[in-house]
C-alpha cells in the first residue's frame, strides 16, 4: 500500500479536472487554436444542466470509452474527472485514423496523463514484449517519472510491460522487451541502431517537454534522427507548457497535419500560484530570510532554485541545521545518484529540494506547495537576460493540478529587481512585495495573499489583451 | 571475583594465616603434610563460603524478580481498572448525551414526511431495538445522527465491541479480541443484509430527522442549521477559540514580552509541523521535542499571558482529579493559544499536504498523538484534544455524522464544503481537502499506545464510530464527500484498523467498501473508487472482502 501511495504522488500532473469546471467560450473537440481558457464558476443552480450542455461533452473518464482496467487505475489514484486538456485532447488522440497532435497547456494540468492514457488505449496487451509506443523525455528523471505514471494508471492492465530506455536500464543481452518504452533520445537512438529495440510495430511517438526537446541543438537533432528510424505512419504527439514561435513552426514540420491545442502566454501563469517576491537587504541575508519563510505558512514540500552548486550546498547545510530534511540535486550528481536523491524527495523522506536548473521542467511532486527562486532565472551571454520560460516552468512545480501553491522570488539588488520586473511585465502578473523586517506583518501578508488567490480561481490577467 | 565476594571482615580472617605463609615462606616445613592440610582446609572453607554467598544472592535475586512480577501485574491490573473506569464514565456520559438528544424530536415534524414516505411504519420497532444496544456499547455515540446501523448489527453481540475495547488496554491485547470476534462475524452477516440496511435505514431516517438535521431537498425550506448548534459543543469550542485568538492579539498589544515571543513561537510550531517526514522511527524527534518545549514554555508563562479557564475549550466540564498535573481552574492563555496553533497546523498540513499525498498525514498524526498526550499537557487528567476535534468538526463534518447534498447550498455547508470570499471552492479542491482530512483523522485515531505509559487521547473506537456514521447513511443521502472521506480514512490504514478490531474490522471494511458503494444511488467516480480500493486491497494485501 505504501508503495502505491508513493506512486500516487508522481503522476499528479494527470488527474482530472481543473478545479473549477469548464470553458464556455469554446466548443469541445474543436481543432485549432483555443484562444481563451477562462474557467467560469458553475452556479449551483446550473449543476443539473451540466449533462445536457454541449460544453460538457466528456464528464468522466468512463465516457471517453477507456477500458475498465484503465479507468480503475485512474480511480485508484484519486482521479475523478478529466482535466480540460484531457477532455479536449483525448478524444482527438484516441480517435481513428490516428492524427498527430501539438498540445500546449499549463503546468500541472494533466498533460502527462493525457498522453499516457493515449498510449494505454493504443497498446495491444496481447503482445506485451513488442514495442508499440515510444515516449521521449529530455531527462532521465522525467523518463522515470513518466514510466511510473504509466505503471500506476495501468496497474490493473494485465501483461503491461513498461521499460525505461535510459542509461543503465536496458540489458545488452535482451534489449528492449516491453510494449511501452520511455526514454531519452540518445539512449533510444543507440538501442535502435544496435538492433536491440524493434521499432517495426511502433504506433505512437510522444515527445514530452517538446519545446525543450526540439529547441536544443543536441536533443532536437536526436529527436529528428529517432523519428527517421521509425515507421512513417506513426502517430506523433507533442506536449509542452510553452511553445515559443520558432519551435512551434518546427513542431508543425515535425508532426505534420497535427491537431493543435494552444494557449496564449498571458494565460500561462498558473492560477492558484500566489507569486510574491522578497526584498532582501543584501545577498548575504538571503539565507536567514529563507529559513524564516518556512514559519509563515503551512508548507508541504518545497523546491528552491539556485544558480550555482556552491550555493546549493551551502543552503543545504544551513537548512539541515534548522531541522529540515533536504535533497540537493545538481549537475555534480550522476545517473542513479540523481535518481536516489529525487526518490527521497518524491517519497517524502526529504521535503526540501534544492536544485539548479536541471529540474525546472516537468518534474511533478504533487505536494510541493512552495517554490523559491533564490536566484532569478537568467539566460543568454553572461546570463544577462531574464529567462521567462524557465521562470514559468519553475513556478509550475507547485500548484499542481489546481492546488494552491506559493512562489517567492528573492531580489536583493537593482539587477535582480529589474530582471524580475521584466518577467512580471511579460506575463502581466502582479507580484506582491514581502519584507523581512517585521515577520508578524509579513506572515499576515502571506496569509492574505494565499487566501485571495484561492478566492479568485479564474485569475488570469487580461487573457485577451496579450 | 575474589575481591568482590568475600566480606571485608572475613577476608581479613582468612588472609591473616596467609600472611603468615608469606613470612614463613623460607621455613623448612613449608612443604610439610601438616602445612598442606592446613592450606587445603582454608581453601575448602573459602570455597564453601563463596558457594553459600552465591546461593544467597541467587535466592535474593529470585525474590526480587518475583516481587517485580507481582508489582507489574498489579500495575497492569490497576491500569485495566482505570481504563475500565474511564470507559464506564464515558459510557455514562454518552448515555446521558443520548438521552439529551432524543428529547429534541418535537422540533422538526415537517420535513420528515418527504424523506421517508414508505418506511414510516417500520421505525418504531427499529428505534426501540437499537438504542439499548447502543447503551450497551456506549461507544456508539453516533446514535444521535444515524442511530442504528449496519454497525449496530455488528454490535448486538455486545461482547464484540467490548472485546474490541480490550485491545486498547495494554495488558493482554491479543488474546481477548480474537476469541469473541468469530461470534460477531457470522452474526453480523445476516444482520447486515436483513436488519442492517432495511430496518436500520428506517431507523436512521427517524433519528436523523428527529434530532438535528434534515437531509435531501426538503431542507431548503426548513431552517435546520440553527437546530444543530444547540448541542454542537465542538462548534462552540471552535467559536471560543476564535475569540481566544482575538484576545491574544489584544494582549499582545499591551504585553511586550508576549508580543515578542508569541509570533516566533507560532511560526516555529508551524515550521516544525511542516518538517515532519515519514521514514524510520525517530526521524521527527527533534521537531517533536521543539514543539513540546514551546508548549512547556507557554505553560511556564514567563511572558505572563492572562490565565483563562480551559473549560471553554473542552467537550464537557471537568472536575479536579487526584494526581493530575494540572487541576487548577485556569491555565495560561498562551498555552491554550499554542495548542490551538498546533491543532490548526495539523489540520492545515492535512488540507495542504495530505490532500495531494495522503501518506504524509501519518507523521503528523503521530506528532499530534504524542504531543497532546504529554502528561503535563493534560488538564484534570484528560487531554486537550477537543481543540483539534472542534476544528475537525468544522472542516470535515461527515466524520461526525453530518450529511447533506452536494447540489444545494445548505447541503454543501453541512458537508464542510469550504467557501472563499463567498464562493464555493472548486470540486476537485474540495475532494482533495476531504482526502487529506480523512487520512488525517485515521492518522490520529488509529494510534497504538500499548507500549506507552501515556494515555491515548483518541482511541480507535472513535475511528469506528466515524466510519459507522458514514456507512450508516441512508442510501438516498449518500454523498461523494462521504465516499472520499471514507476511502481516505481506510486507504493505508486497513492494517492498523484490523490490528485494533480483528475480524470485526474486516466485516466493517466489507460494509464500507462493498456494501456501502453498492447501495449508493448514483455510481460516480467517488463511489466507484471505494470498490476499486477493495480490489486494490485484494491485489496488494490478499485481503478478500467481497
Amino acid at each position: 500500500m505504501a508503495d502505491l501511495a508513493s506512486r500516487i504522488t508522481k503522476p499528479d500532473e494527470a488527474a482530472g479536472a481543473a478545479p473549477q469546471v469548464e470553458d464556455p467560450t469554446e466548443g469541445a473537440n474543436s481543432v485549432g487554436i483555443v484562444e481563451n481558457a477562462y474557467d467560469v464558476e458553475v452556479k449551483l443552480a446550473d449543476l443539473q444542466n451540466d449533462a445536457e450542455s454541449p460544453l460538457f461533452s466528456v464528464q468522466s473518464f468512463e465516457e471517453l470509452g477507456l477500458p475498465k482496467a484503465i479507468n480503475d487505475g485512474l480511480l485508484a489514484m484519486n482521479f475523478k474527472k478529466p482535466s480540460k486538456i484531457q477532455e479536449r485532447a483525448l478524444p482527438l488522440m484516441i480517435s481513428d485514423p490516428p492524427t498527430n497532435m501539438i498540445a500546449q497547456s499549463q503546468s500541472g494540468t494533466g498533460k502527462t496523463a493525457a498522453f499516457v492514457l493515449t498510449c494505454l488505449a493504443r497498446v495491444d496487451l496481447s503482445k506485451p514484449q513488442q514495442p508499440q509506443a515510444l515516449l521521449l523525455a529530455p531527462s532521465r528523471e522525467l523518463a522515470r517519472q513518466i514510466q511510473g505514471v504509466i505503471q500506476t494508471i495501468g496497474q490493473f492492465c494485465e501483461n503491461l510491460i513498461v521499460q525505461a530506455a535510459i542509461p543503465g536500464e536496458v540489458s545488452r543481452e535482451t534489449g528492449v522487451r516491453a510494449s511501452i518504452v520511455v526514454g531519452t533520445p540518445g539512449t533510444v537512438m543507440d538501442l535502435i541502431r544496435r538492433r536491440q529495440f524493434d521499432v517495426s510495430q511502433l504506433k505512437l511517438l510522444v515527445i514530452d517537454e517538446a519545446d525543450n526537446m526540439l529547441d536544443q541543438q543536441g536533443l532536437g537533432e536526436q529527436c529528428v534522427r529517432v523519428k527517421g528510424l521509425l515507421p512513417k505512419t506513426i502517430q506523433i504527439l507533442l506536449f509542452s507548457a510553452t511553445f515559443p514561435d520558432n519551435v512551434h513552426r518546427f513542431a508543425q514540420k515535425f508532426a505534420p497535419n497535427a491537431n493543435e491545442i494552444k494557449l496564449r502566454h498571458t494565460e500561462l501563469t498558473v492560477k492558484g500560484i500566489s507569486q510574491m517576491y522578497m526584498d532582501c537587504p543584501d545577498e548575504s541575508k538571503k539565507y536567514d530570510v529563507l529559513c524564516k519563510l518556512y514559519g509563515l505558512m503551512t508548507i508541504g514540500s518545497s523546491v528552491i532554485f539556485v544558480r550555482t552548486r556552491e550555493s546549493a550546498n551551502e543552503i543545504q547545510r544551513r537548512m539541515e541545521a534548522d531541522g529540515h530534511k533536504v535533497s540537493a540535486l545538481h549537475g555534480a550528481f550522476e545517473g542513479q545518484n540523481r535518481d536516489a536523491l529525487l526518490d527521497d524527495f518524491r517519497s517524502g523522506r526529504s521535503k526540501v529540494l534544492i536544485t539548479t536548473n536541471v529540474l525546472a521542467r516537468g518534474i511533478d511532486v504533487s505536494s510541493v506547495s512552495m517554490v523559491i527562486n533564490y536566484d532569478i532565472p537568467m539566460k543568454g551571454p553572461g546570463a544577462g537576460v531574464p529567462d521567462m520560460e524557465t521562470y514559468l516552468h519553475r513556478i509550475g512545480r507547485t500548484g499542481r493540478f489546481g492546488r494552491v501553491g506559493v512562489s517567492i522570488s528573492f531580489v536583493y539588488d537593482r539587477r535582480s529587481y529589474e530582471a524580475l520586473s521584466e518577467i512580471a511585465n511579460h506575463y502581466g502578473i502582479d507580484l506582491v512585495q514581502l519584507s523581512p523586517d517585521d515577520w508578524d506583518l509579513t506572515e499576515k501578508k502571506v496569509q492574505d495573499v494565499i487566501k485571495s488567490s484561492r478566492a479568485r480561481p479564474d485569475y488570469a490577467p487580461n487573457a485577451l489583451g496579450n | 571475583m575474589q575481591r568482590s565476594s568475600p566480606s571485608p571482615a572475613r577476608s581479613y580472617d582468612v588472609s591473616s594465616p596467609h600472611r603468615a605463609d608469606l613470612s614463613d615462606i623460607f621455613n623448612q616445613d613449608r612443604n610439610s603434610p601438616a602445612r598442606h592440610k592446613q592450606i587445603l582446609e582454608t581453601s575448602r572453607k573459602e570455597h564453601t563460603r563463596i558457594r553459600e554467598e552465591a546461593e544467597r544472592v541467587l535466592q535474593e535475586a529470585r525474590l526480587r524478580e518475583e516481587r517485580d512480577r507481582v508489582l507489574e501485574q498489579r500495575r497492569k491490573e490497576e491500569e485495566r481498572i482505570k481504563t475500565e473506569e474511564q470507559l464506564a464514565a464515558e459510557r455514562v456520559r454518552l448515555n446521558a448525551l443520548k438521552a439529551k438528544k432524543i428529547e429534541i424530536p418535537p422540533l422538526l415534524p415537517d420535513p420528515e414526511p418527504p424523506v421517508v414516505p414508505k418506511v414510516a411504519p417500520k421505525p418504531a420497532p427499529s428505534t426501540t431495538a437499537p438504542p439499548p444496544a447502543n447503551n450497551l456499547n456506549g461507544q456508539q455515540s453516533n446514535s444521535q445522527v444515524n442511530g442504528a446501523s449496519p454497525f449496530q448489527s455488528i454490535a448486538p453481540p455486545a461482547q464484540s465491541s467490548s472485546s474490541l475495547f480490550a485491545t486498547k488496554a495494554p495488558p493482554g491485547p491479543t488474546p481477548s479480541p480474537t476469541p469473541p470476534a468469530p461470534a460477531p462475524v457470522p452474526a453480523a452477516k445476516p444482520a447486515n443484509s436483513v436488519l442492517g440496511i432495511g430496518a436500520l435505514l428506517n431507523g436512521n431516517n427517524t433519528q436523523t430527522n428527529g434530532t438535528t438535521r434534515i437531509v435531501g431537498t426538503a431542507q431548503a425550506a426548513a431552517p435546520p442549521a440553527p437546530a444543530a448548534p444547540v448541542i454542537d459543543r465542538y462548534a462552540e469550542i471552535h467559536k471560543n477559540l476564535k475569540g481566544l485568538r482575538k484576545t491574544m492579539t489584544e494582549q499582545a498589544k499591551v504585553n511586550r514580552a508576549l508580543k515578542e515571543r508569541m509570533g516566533d513561537m507560532r511560526r516555529e510550531i508551524r515550521k516544525c509541523m511542516g518538517q515532519l517526514t515519514s521514514g524510520a522511527p525517530g526521524v521527527n524527534r527533534s521537531q517533536q521535542q521543539k514543539i513540546i518545549n514551546l508548549l512547556r514554555e507557554a505553560l511556564a508563562n514567563q511572558v505572563q499571558s492572562r490565565l483563562i479557564d480551559p473549560s471553554d475549550y473542552v467537550f464537557e466540564p471537568r472536575q479536579p482529579v487526584e494526581g493530575a498535573h494540572h487541576n487548577e481552574p485556569a491555565l495560561p492563555s498562551l498555552f491554550i493559544y499554542l495548542l490551538n496553533i498546533f491543532s490548526k497546523g495539523a489540520i492545515s498540513q492535512f488540507i495542504n499536504e495530505a490532500s495531494a499525498r495522503p501518506e504524509t498525514a501519518d507523521p503528523v498524526g503521530v506528532c499530534v498523538a504524542a504531543t497532546i498526550s504529554e502528561p503535563d499537557f493534560l488538564w484534570r487528567g484528560k487531554s486537550m484534544i477537543d481543540i483539534l476535534l472542534a476544528k475537525f468538526r468544522i472542516v470535515c463534518p461527515v466524520l461526525f455524522g453530518y450529511r447533506g447534498s452536494e447540489k444545494t447550498e445548505q447541503g454543501r455547508a453541512r458537508l464542510g464544503w469550504w467557501k472563499d470570499s463567498g464562493r464555493w471552492i472548486g470540486e476537485q479542491q474540495h475532494m482533495d481537502r476531504m482526502t487529506g482530512l480523512g487520512a488525517g483523522f485515521a492518522a490520529i485515531s488509529l494510534r497504538k499506545f500499548a507500549a506507552s505509559k501515556k494515555q491515548n487521547p483518541y482511541p480507535a473506537r472513535h475511528y469506528w464510530t466515524a466510519m459507522a456514521r458514514i456507512v450508516n447513511t441512508p442510501a438516498a443521502e449518500i454523498s461523494n464527500t462521504q465516499c472520499i472521506v471514507l476511502k481516505a480514512m481506510i486507504e493505508n490504514y486497513e492494517g492498523k484498523f484490523i490490528d485494533a478490531y480483528g475480524s470485526a474490522a474486516i466485516v466493517a471494511l466489507r460494509t464500507a467498501l462493498i456494501e456501502f458503494p453498492a447501495r449508493a444511488p448514483t455510481k460516480g467516480a467517488a463511489v466507484n473508487s471505494l470498490e476499486v480500493l477493495a480490489t486494490l486491497l485484494k491485489k496488494n494485501t490478499g485481503l478478500t472482502l467481497g
